[in-house]
């Protein structure tokens, strides 16, 4: 066979294969993609020109009422999503700042140190990802009882942070692990106590997976909704994906109302994660391929 | 400068002992190179030093002061690591001020003192460079600068050039030579490669299985290596070994031919635990006759390697290759038959059992 | 390495917090499922009936139903987020423009929350005003309104496909990283041996991708086998029961009939399938640690 030939019949096989993964890629995009699309058009539409058959696939009278009112801060509607909002953001922060705060240091240890029942609780740590939240409800809700953290945000920081914990440890474990350890022992050398080599050395390297963590964190926090539910009965302490659920379910669905109340509920994940992506991809990567 | 002492050092993990009481002396300005196949317990006899492992006992002493609980800024000594270790998000300036800046010297004397070592070291253009940005070659400067920058007692170094290319490898060889020679450093060497220990070492100490081997001066070590470990580890080709049996005057090998022993010889080989000898040779001691000559032994040829200015051939002796070097005009083939003549004053007889090197009583 | 007694301090909040909020739910909710406690959960008033729960379970008739869903959902949400996953990352492996932005499209539903996912999917699945009974009946599909998720027979199914549309992009982000340990040079020995690209991708490509495959299995199953959200708010269980799984069948137990003896045994039993799967999951993690401590 001559080069020529061998060359095109190579071309023609990658070719086939690449154009099917196309294909490929443009329906999957189309299925990830048009739930979020119709969202976004329904969130435009008036309550009437939403409850129609067949659908206006575009909004005969697009308008931002649906937003206007769910950001007002003088209406009832307004005012209640905006403090849902706060409601979260503040959860979600503080959850953050302390998840990061106790991974760190747990983190580094289970990287770099060897001691006695290390690989026990290592996976102890990791194993708590596999129980599921529901079955933590009842003892959760009697526990947080007795602490008088009931219907306050305490009770959903203090949850939070255990079942983001396991995750933080893992990933920043494979960001330590990444770093190596004669840096350390330069540092130490170079006349840095151990604990100025971490602050000064590896603190700085591990500032990416620092960043990836703290947006687990802080999606995870944003995100959960069966502990909310339960720990908090109080209007004024609901966090969002609790709180817009009462507040439509209360009359027949405002589905405008509720589609553009889950965009809003949307954006500050999305935007954080599409802005930090490869921070968030990098650590989770790099705890898939070495754990 | 100052010296360093090890007495009775040893390190272990659990029942492992990588460093089992090592004991010996670096004095004031002078290389050692601690040199070993991996595992063998020099790196960790390196950390012990640095103190980044803790000692399981032991005494190690730096400059007349015992060391053994101090941490590593407080021992006044300087690292080269195997991969570098430079901070990746600091400068090259950073990075060979950062032991300054530990030691809180003034902003002043810091920069004089980073542009002096740049200087020394011929790195002055990189200074504003990241790590990331050099060569493999303007690394190992810039790390040998973080260690000199503080002029301390004591230099380690880790394998310091095995991560460069091979030509690399010889140029920074001969500059970390003449780098001990204008500073008069004390260093500590460590290295897989014994032909770096030959060529930059004062002394060198072998060591296998976390023991000491043999600490002396490489030609010392070369000549008169003290066990068959030492014997097979320094020198390249490395000096070939050939288990046979004493039997009167002379060694006998189950293939049926024997080799009279000299003298002087005999005495040693009367020192022996066991019937069982090793006989070492080096390759440049060996004759090689295409018939039988007196006191020769039969050998088959298994490969022939010009190099140019010298040939080396490998030989079956009673099982065990034997390396011999010839003039390239030699013509042999593979899988002819040779006789070897031994050099009776430069061979050397080991205990069979025991590895030691025999000595005439 | 160093040690030092002091270690453990660096690893003590973190233990703090896990055994408060994990140690000790899991013996309360042991200890609950041997006894019946009043519905007011007054736990002075609770009696010792010994494994009455268990049995209580276990006999129901429903038990079986809940068990062969939580299967169905289990499976076939883990099985297409896998294969969709996959395909994706293997598409997306090769280099070209818009790659990372494709990657974040693709990784958005995995970000949103489930709740307003379960939202969208609902308003999308509506019976009169639903986009896709809609787009079905423009294509000639079917005629007249569709039941999706009011209809027992396809509210399963329906709330499968939104699960994946959520989680197959977690498959897609691990395989993807896997790939990127398969070594070049093995695909190019294959290529020269004559191996076609789907030799190249079964004998070389797939086995390299083992170690990463079974842990993005496991954590799919143990991830689905979890699930609560999306059924909870999509369906409530319902229509009839038919899309009730084991969490959401535990949170009505407990939470709707206040039957908390039944409910804290179905826990007890989904713990032990959890320490069965989680000794798969130890062993698939250490696997690779032994095998990185043997390189």
């Amino acid at each position: 066979m001559t080069a020529v030939t061998e060359s095109a019949v190579r071309r023609r096989s990658v070719d086939w294969w690449r154009w099917s993964g196309r294909l490929f890629l443009v329906l999957l995009l189309g299925f990830t993609v048009m739930p979020m699309i119709w969202m976004i058009i329904t969130s435009l539409k008036t309550g009437f020109a939403a409850m129609q058959y067949p659908p206006q696939w575009w909004p005969a009278e697009p308008t931002l009422d649906n937003y206007t009112r769910l950001l007002d801060p003088s209406g009832r509607i307004g005012q209640d999503f905006l403090h849902y909002f706060w409601n979260s953001l503040w959860v979600s922060t503080i959850t953050t700042i302390l998840a990061v705060v106790v991974a760190v240091p747990a983190a580094y240890a289970f990287s770099r140190f060897r001691f006695p029942g290390r690989n026990f609780l290592f996976f102890a740590v990791l194993l708590r990802n596999m129980f599921p939240a529901v079955v933590f409800l009842v003892p959760l809700f009697i526990l947080m009882k007795a602490l008088g953290l009931v219907n306050t945000h305490g009770s959903l920081i203090l949850t939070y942070l255990t079942f983001g914990l396991p995750l933080a440890i893992w990933l920043l474990k494979g960001f330590y692990d990444n770093i190596p350890i004669q840096l350390e022992q330069a540092a130490r050398i170079d006349g840095a106590t151990r604990f100025q080599a971490f602050i000064f050395v590896v603190m700085p390297l591990s500032t990416p997976g620092i960043i990836a963590t703290s947006i687990y964190s802080f999606i995870g926090a944003w995100n959960e909704y069966i502990y909310a539910y339960t720990f908090l009965t109080k209007q004024s302490q609901m966090t969002l994906p609790v709180g817009i659920q009462r507040f439509f379910s209360e009359n027949a669905t405002d589905w405008p109302g509720l589609m553009a109340a889950t965009f809003i509920m949307s954006v500050p994940v999305v935007v954080l994660f599409l802005v930090l992506q490869k921070y968030f991809v990098r650590a989770l990567t790099e705890g898939a391929v070495k754990h | 400068m100052a010296g360093v002492i090890l007495e009775h050092v040893m390190k272990n993990y659990g029942s492992m002992y990588a460093v089992n009481d090592v004991s010996f002396t670096v004095n004031d300005g002078e290389f050692v190179a601690l040199v070993g196949p991996s595992g063998c317990g020099k790196t960790t006899t390196l950390n012990l030093i640095a103190g980044l492992l803790p000692m399981s006992g032991g005494d190690i002493s730096i400059g007349n002061r015992v060391v053994n609980d101090l941490d590593p800024k407080d021992r006044d000594i300087a690292m080269v690591f195997q991969n570098y270790a430079l901070y990746p998000n600091k400068s090259v300036y950073k990075n060979l001020a950062f032991p300054l800046q530990m030691r809180k010297l003034p902003k002043a004397e810091i920069d004089r003192k980073v542009q002096d070592a740049a200087k020394l070291l011929d790195i002055t253009h990189l200074l504003e460079r990241k790590p990331r940005e050099l060569s493999g070659g303007q690394q190992q400067r810039v790390a040998l600068g973080r260690a000199l920058v503080r002029d301390p007692a004591v230099f380690l170094m880790d394998e310091p050039l095995s991560n460069l290319d091979a030509k690399l490898r010889v140029q920074m060889r001969s500059e970390i030579k003449r780098f001990h020679q204008d500073l008069n450093a004390t260093i500590v060497y460590v290295t897989h490669d014994q032909l770096e220990a030959v060529t930059m070492a004062d002394k060198m100490a072998v060591m296998n299985g976390g023991f000491l081997q043999q600490y002396d001066t490489p030609a010392n070590v070369f000549a008169h290596p003290v066990n068959t470990f030492v014997a097979s580890f320094v020198g390249s080709p490395a000096m070939s070994l050939i288990p046979l049996e004493v039997s009167g005057n002379a060694l006998r090998s189950p293939e049926g031919w024997e080799l009279q022993l000299s003298p002087a010889n005999v005495r040693k080989a009367a020192g022996s635990t066991t019937k069982d000898i090793v006989l070492g040779a080096r390759h440049s001691t060996l004759k090689l006759h295409k018939s039988v000559v007196p006191g020769s032994v039969p050998g088959k040829v298994y490969t022939v390697e010009p190099t140019g200015d010298v040939t080396f051939a490998q030989v079956f002796i009673n099982g065990a290759v034997v390396n011999i070097s010839l003039d390239p005009s030699v013509i042999i083939a593979p899988d002819e038959m040779v006789w070897i003549e031994f050099d009776q004053d430069r061979m050397h007889l080991f205990d069979g059992a025991t590895t030691m090197a025999l000595q005439a009583a | 390495m160093y040690t030092s007694r002091f270690d453990y301090l660096y690893v003590a909040p973190a233990l703090l917090v896990m055994l408060i909020v994990i140690a000790y739910p899991v013996y309360y909710t042991i200890e609950l499922s041997f006894y019946k406690t009043p519905a007011s959960l007054s736990l002075a008033d609770k009696t010792f009936t010994g494994l009455d729960n268990y049995s209580t379970v276990l006999t129901s008739a429903i038990f079986w139903k809940v068990t062969w869903q939580t299967i169905i959902w289990t499976v076939l949400s883990t099985l297409f987020s896998f294969l969709l996953g996959l395909g994706a990352a293997l598409a997306l492996h090769r280099a070209f423009i818009g790659r990372a932005l494709l990657r974040g499209l693709l990784l958005i539903p995995w970000v949103v929350s489930a709740v307003a996912a379960s939202y969208v999917w609902k308003w999308l699945y509506h019976s009169d005003f639903g986009a896709i009974g809609a787009l079905l009946n423009a294509v000639g599909l079917t005629k007249g309104p569709v039941n999706f998720i009011d209809n027992s027979t396809t509210s399963l199914y329906a709330l499968i496909v939104v699960n994946v549309w959520k989680e197959f992009s977690f498959a897609m982000i691990m395989l993807m990283a896997g790939l990127q340990t398969v070594p070049e040079s093995l695909l190019r020995a294959a290529q020269v041996d004559g191996a076609s690209a789907w030799q190249r991708f079964w004998h070389v490509t797939m086995p390299q991708l083992q170690g990463v495959s079974t842990v993005t299995v496991l954590l799919l199953v143990v991830q689905n086998f979890n699930s609560f959200i999306i059924p909870f708010i999509m369906t409530g269980g319902g229509p009839v029961g038919s899309t009730q799984i084991w969490i959401t069948h535990i949170y009505e137990l407990a939470f709707l009939r206040q039957n908390w003896g039944v409910g804290a045994a179905y826990a007890v039993l989904l713990f032990l399938i959890m320490m069965v799967l989680g000794y798969f999951y130890v062993r698939a993690l250490t696997r690779g640690d032994d095998k990185r401590a043997g390189a």
